[in-house]
């Protein structure tokens, strides 16, 4: 029996927990059925979708690095009517709670992803990933101008009526808790951050880039002060809550975030390596409560 | 159904200079595996290193899970050496599809490095249920020390044994031997299993496949999840759909060789 309520509001939705599987590693969820319960957090943010099936990038797409993940996936999907038909009610079907992860690519793409998401029963939040660096077009370059930022926002808000919408940005940038403001302002109901640092590394036996399109986007525990850092300053810029991701490894590192700020946190490399964290966090939070944040 | 099982390794042994044998401890609950099934261990608590490591199933008995472990860097390093009674966590068994087994058919098995496990794997199986007929491994090693044959002789029918430096058995490599093996054999009789590195794999189906009739490989990659969910792992397979990128963790990591797109493919 849990002592404390880990209930969580976000926008208009009440998450069982503020503990969530983060876009990109948590794939659509039911993958990892078995290995991690699924029913016990507080949801699954699910992997980025576009309007059209993506095949991703070729060559090499994942380098470990010390403490870290480069990956260069490039936002291989399924396109959004599987998505919507096939991958959405089988989680809906195992009482996993989908965040739906959308993908901003050219406006036009973008315009009918989310048209194709209006009206789908059981979507009540999504996640606008406006901040992958893996792709040619959108993503992080959507993320790292204001005025697109708040254009790809507001039209979301527009196009979901009553859905709660969470804007996921990119830490490449000088000053990531002003966009964050820009996209307050332009109606996001809460903000993600951080996504992956972009990096690179090389292949020394052969004389060149890991990657095909040679930089690549690093997580794990080396980006954690990081994305601490941006939390931090985020939610001391913005009224809205904030969802702290970036490296986090441990019951610890996740009540850290807390304490910097955020309303709820998102597992994302860690699961790769330790399944069961999510829902040691979950425990954690029931035994002790979720922490406060710090004065400033 | 996969899970997450903690156990122990309870006898290793240094099989030449790179390969070791480590057998854990079969896990309570741990369910059967299927030849061409792998388990991902997580090799250390620390984050260094981060990503847990993948290893063919070698053999799985009542009471041990057998990995074939080659060292080529720090996760494989630190397995290989790691002191009996040394815990750890196992994910597994991971992968969606299995070796079939040869039926009636003659099976030859080509193996590269570590590939040599899950043939181990699929002849004792079938050999335990008594579908394994003649049985012939071609095997390669860069040298005599590295060759691990007495590992799995008993196994097979014959073991055909290459080395690059001509120190045992064929001067070459395994793709060389096969060819040799099968010159002037008629088409299609026999199933072919190979498991190696990509251009091993991708050799055999060019120069060899067409003496059988299948076959299969057991693909490797670096992977992250292990499960399907990151994508780390694709390979692209023609299908009737055209050509798909499949996830070799979860839809593998047994193909039908024909079926993979090997000029998109990089693995």
């Amino acid at each position: 029996m849990s002592r404390y309520k880990t209930e969580t509001k976000i926008g208009a939705v009440t998450l069982r927990n503020p503990v969530l599987l983060a876009s990109g590693p948590a794939g659509y969820g039911l993958e990892y059925e078995g290995l991690i319960d699924l029913r016990r957090i507080g949801g699954v943010v699910t992997k980025t979708i576009s309007f059209e099936p993506r095949e991703g990038n070729p060559g090499t797409r994942l380098h470990e690095t010390g403490g870290g993940l480069l990956n260069s996936i490039g936002l291989e999907n399924v396109g959004a009517e599987v998505f919507f038909s096939v991958k959405l009610p089988a989680l809906a079907d195992a009482g996993i709670k989908p965040v739906v992860s959308l993908a901003a690519e050219d406006w036009d793409g973008y315009r009918m992803l989310l048209e194709a998401t209006a009206g789908i029963a059981g979507v009540d939040i999504v996640e606008l990933n406006l901040s992958c660096p893996n792709v040619d077009r959108g993503g992080m370059a959507v993320g790292t101008n204001p005025d697109l930022l708040a254009r790809y926002v507001r039209h979301a808000k527009g196009t979901l009526p009553g859905v709660t919408v969470l804007a996921k940005l990119t830490p490449n940038v000088a000053d990531i808790a002003a966009l964050a403001l820009v996209a307050e302002e332009a109606g996001a109901d809460g903000i993600t951050a951080i996504n992956t640092v972009v990096g690179m590394d090389l292949d020394m036996a052969a004389g060149r880039p890991v990657f095909k399109r040679v930089r690549a986007g690093l997580s794990g525990p080396a980006v954690m002060p990081m994305a601490l850092d941006a939390v931090w300053r985020i939610s001391r810029t913005v009224e809205i809550p904030v969802i702290g991701v970036g490296g986090i490894t441990s019951v610890e590192d996740a009540m850290k975030f807390f304490m910097a700020g955020a309303t709820a946190i998102q597992v994302g490399t860690a699961v790769f390596y330790d399944p069961g964290l999510p829902e040691r966090i979950v425990d954690a939070l029931e035994e002790t409560g979720i922490p406060s944040g710090l004065e400033d | 159904m996969k899970g997450l099982f903690t156990s122990r390794i309870i006898r290793t042994e240094r099989l030449s200079p790179s390969s070791h044998l480590v057998v854990f401890e079969r896990p309570r609950g741990f369910p059967g595996a299927e030849p061409g099934q792998f388990v991902s261990l997580r090799i250390t608590p620390t984050i260094t290193p981060l990503l847990r490591r993948p290893f063919s199933i070698m053999d799985l008995t009542e009471t041990e899970l057998c990995l074939l472990v080659k060292v080529v860097g720090m996760g494989s390093e630190m397995l290989a050496h790691a002191p009996c009674g040394t815990g750890m966590d196992i994910a597994g068994p991971l992968g969606g599809s299995a070796f079939p087994s040869p039926g009636k058919k003659d099976a030859v098995f080509v193996a590269g490095g570590t590939g040599l496990a899950p043939m181990i794997f699929a002849a004792r199986t079938w050999k335990r249920d008594g579908s394994l007929g003649r049985a012939d491994l071609v095997y390669g090693a860069g040298c005599e020390e590295e060759l691990l044959v007495s590992l799995c002789e008993n196994d097979f029918t014959a073991v055909h044994a290459a080395t690059i430096d001509g120190s045992c058995g064929f001067e070459g490599d395994a793709v060389s031997l096969l060819e040799k093996l099968i010159k002037g054999r008629k088409a299609g009789g026999g199933v072919l299993y190979s498991c190696g590195p990509s251009g091993m794999v991708r050799a055999i189906e060019r120069k060899a496949a067409a003496a059988f009739s299948r076959h299969l490989t057991s693909l490797e990659s670096v992977m992250a999840c292990g499960v399907g969910a990151c994508r780390g792992c694709t390979v692209p397979v023609r299908t009737d759909r055209g050509t798909v990128l499949k996830a070799i963790c979860s839809d593998g990591t047994v193909f039908d060789a024909s079926e993979i797109d090997w000029r998109r493919w990089e693995g």
